[in-house]
């Protein structure tokens, strides 16, 4: 691990059942802070579910059932003290679907920092609205249609302004769960771009099928299979030298 | 390693390596012939090599172009990577060691009896050593063979004294008499075409340690700075 980067999320020894059956075995992950990670491997692998751990998305699922250590700035996040909503504050989510609220585009971003108390007033709020829409390079696309509804927008502004969404709550990581697979190349090129800048800001873990989009976008990637955390390295080395020959099979197109 | 799921790549790239194979088998036989041809002064036979080098460039273009098709429309990764864009440049090299061969066969006609007999045979001698390199190059391609591949990559060393040698000799002989000038010319010019067939060799030998490892094959020519006593003795 790079010794001058900071490790934002540790990960330790996580198993994760549904029920009788587990998903994770014992995975280990430290996750650099300003930087994307992108987690790859075939469907049910345990990317998501892994991903859904870190902000405990998981708690909702009763019979789901998480044990080992999850610390985000050292910060264990199952730990029984911890609020699940304060969590979410810091550790925003981006689905595969875009899915704005069915209100106005103004309201989808005003929506968090009401409900978490984040502005004293209307121009406080309006000012957190604002930049977030610029930080996740829609504002200038919406601005003058603020109060149109949301889904209103084309698939890839949508996603855009979910992120806006997660965005305005000032969170620390962002996570992303195949973000562009509803998206055409161009939407998706814009998203790709926007998480460039993102990441100056915050911390990115990106759920991505698409393995030239892990190359392109992604510092560290992670490849998971049947629940085990295969190999984690510089994304340059997976696509190129990877150490285990099951991810080399996966990323050559060798297995499924 | 397991096949790709789709069928349609594996052969692609099976494709891409029978083609090098095919190719390098050409040059062998191109390199052999013209050795052979400098050995018995054979003028004719050296004009039907000439013909050849065509075959070996269409088969260089037949490797570009499918390896530019697998990168546009594959997007190949990891190893398979490595295979298509060495491929471009193994390609390459055999074309340059068949122009070598050619360039020997070029210049049979102007090897007369009256040349230094020591210096021509010590010259077949060396392409009889660039085929064995050639010949295992070839194999460790085949086999992708990363240990064969250093082998082959360390064995330059000899082709290169010989050439050094061949070069002294040359030198005195021509120092000691200007009527050889003309004829030891040609003599060094195709020496020094053998010994770049030897160092194409070695660069493919290089490829091969590259597709199998990923890494850049690093080795330390031992005999850098032999060539500074080189001086005409007179």
């Amino acid at each position: 691990m790079d010794m001058n980067k900071k490790i934002k999320v540790c990960v330790e020894n996580l198993n994760v059942y549904y029920g009788d059956k587990q998903a994770l075995y014992d995975v280990c992950m430290d996750i650099n802070q300003n930087e994307i990670t992108a987690l790859i491997g075939p469907s049910g692998c345990g990317k998501s579910t892994f991903l859904r751990c870190l902000n405990r998305m998981n708690d909702v699922i009763d019979i789901c059932k998480v044990e080992g250590s999850i610390k985000i700035d050292g910060e264990d996040i199952y730990n029984k003290d911890v609020q699940v909503e304060k969590l979410r504050e810091r550790v925003g989510m981006v689905f595969q679907k875009p899915n704005p609220f069915p209100k106005s585009i103004f309201e989808n971003v005003a929506y968090g920092p009401r409900i978490h108390g984040l502005a004293k007033d209307k121009i406080e709020l309006e000012e957190i609205v604002f930049t977030s829409l610029k930080k996740a390079a829609i504002f200038e696309e919406v601005k003058d249609r603020l109060d149109e509804t949301g889904t209103s927008l084309s698939g890839g502004q949508q996603q855009r302004l979910c992120i806006a969404r997660a965005i305005s709550v000032n969170p620390d990581v962002i996570l992303m769960d195949e973000p562009c697979s509803a998206l055409d190349p161009i939407a998706t090129a814009k998203i790709e771009a926007l998480m460039e800048d993102l990441k100056k800001e915050y911390t990115i873990i990106i759920v991505t099928h698409s393995m030239q989009q892990a190359a392109r976008v992604s510092s560290k990637t992670g490849f998971f299979h049947l629940g085990n955390l295969i190999e984690v390295n510089d994304t340059e080395t997976i696509f190129s030298t990877p150490t285990n020959e099951k991810t080399l099979d996966y990323v050559t197109g060798r297995f499924g | 390693m397991s096949d790709h799921l789709v069928e349609s790549y594996d052969k692609q790239l099976e494709l891409i390596n029978s083609n090098l194979v095919k190719m390098g088998g050409l040059v062998e036989q191109q390199v052999k012939d013209s050795l052979q041809a400098l050995d018995n002064k054979d003028t004719e036979f050296a004009e039907e090599i000439l013909k050849k080098d065509d075959k070996i460039d269409d088969l260089e273009k037949e490797i570009y172009a499918l390896a530019y098709k697998i990168i546009a429309m594959r997007q190949p990764m990891a190893n398979d990577l490595r295979t298509v864009v060495s491929a471009l440049s193994i390609a390459n090299d055999l074309e340059r060691m068949g122009d070598h061969a050619t360039n020997v066969a070029k210049r049979v006609a102007n090897v007369k009896v009256s040349m230094p007999s020591n210096s021509i045979s010590k010259i077949v001698q060396m392409g009889d050593d660039v085929q064995i390199m050639i010949k295992n190059v070839l194999d460790a391609f085949i086999k992708m063979s990363e240990k064969k591949a250093i082998t082959v990559w360390d064995s330059d060393i000899d082709i290169d004294e010989t050439y050094l040698s061949i070069y002294k000799e040359l030198l005195q002989t021509m120092a000691e008499n200007p009527d050889t000038i003309n004829g030891c010319a040609h003599l060094l010019t195709i020496a020094k075409n053998i010994e770049r067939i030897g160092d194409y060799a070695q660069n493919i030998a290089e490829d091969i340690h590259f597709i199998v490892t990923g890494e850049t094959l690093e080795r330390k020519s031992e005999n850098a700075g032999q060539w500074e006593d080189v001086d005409i003795q007179t």
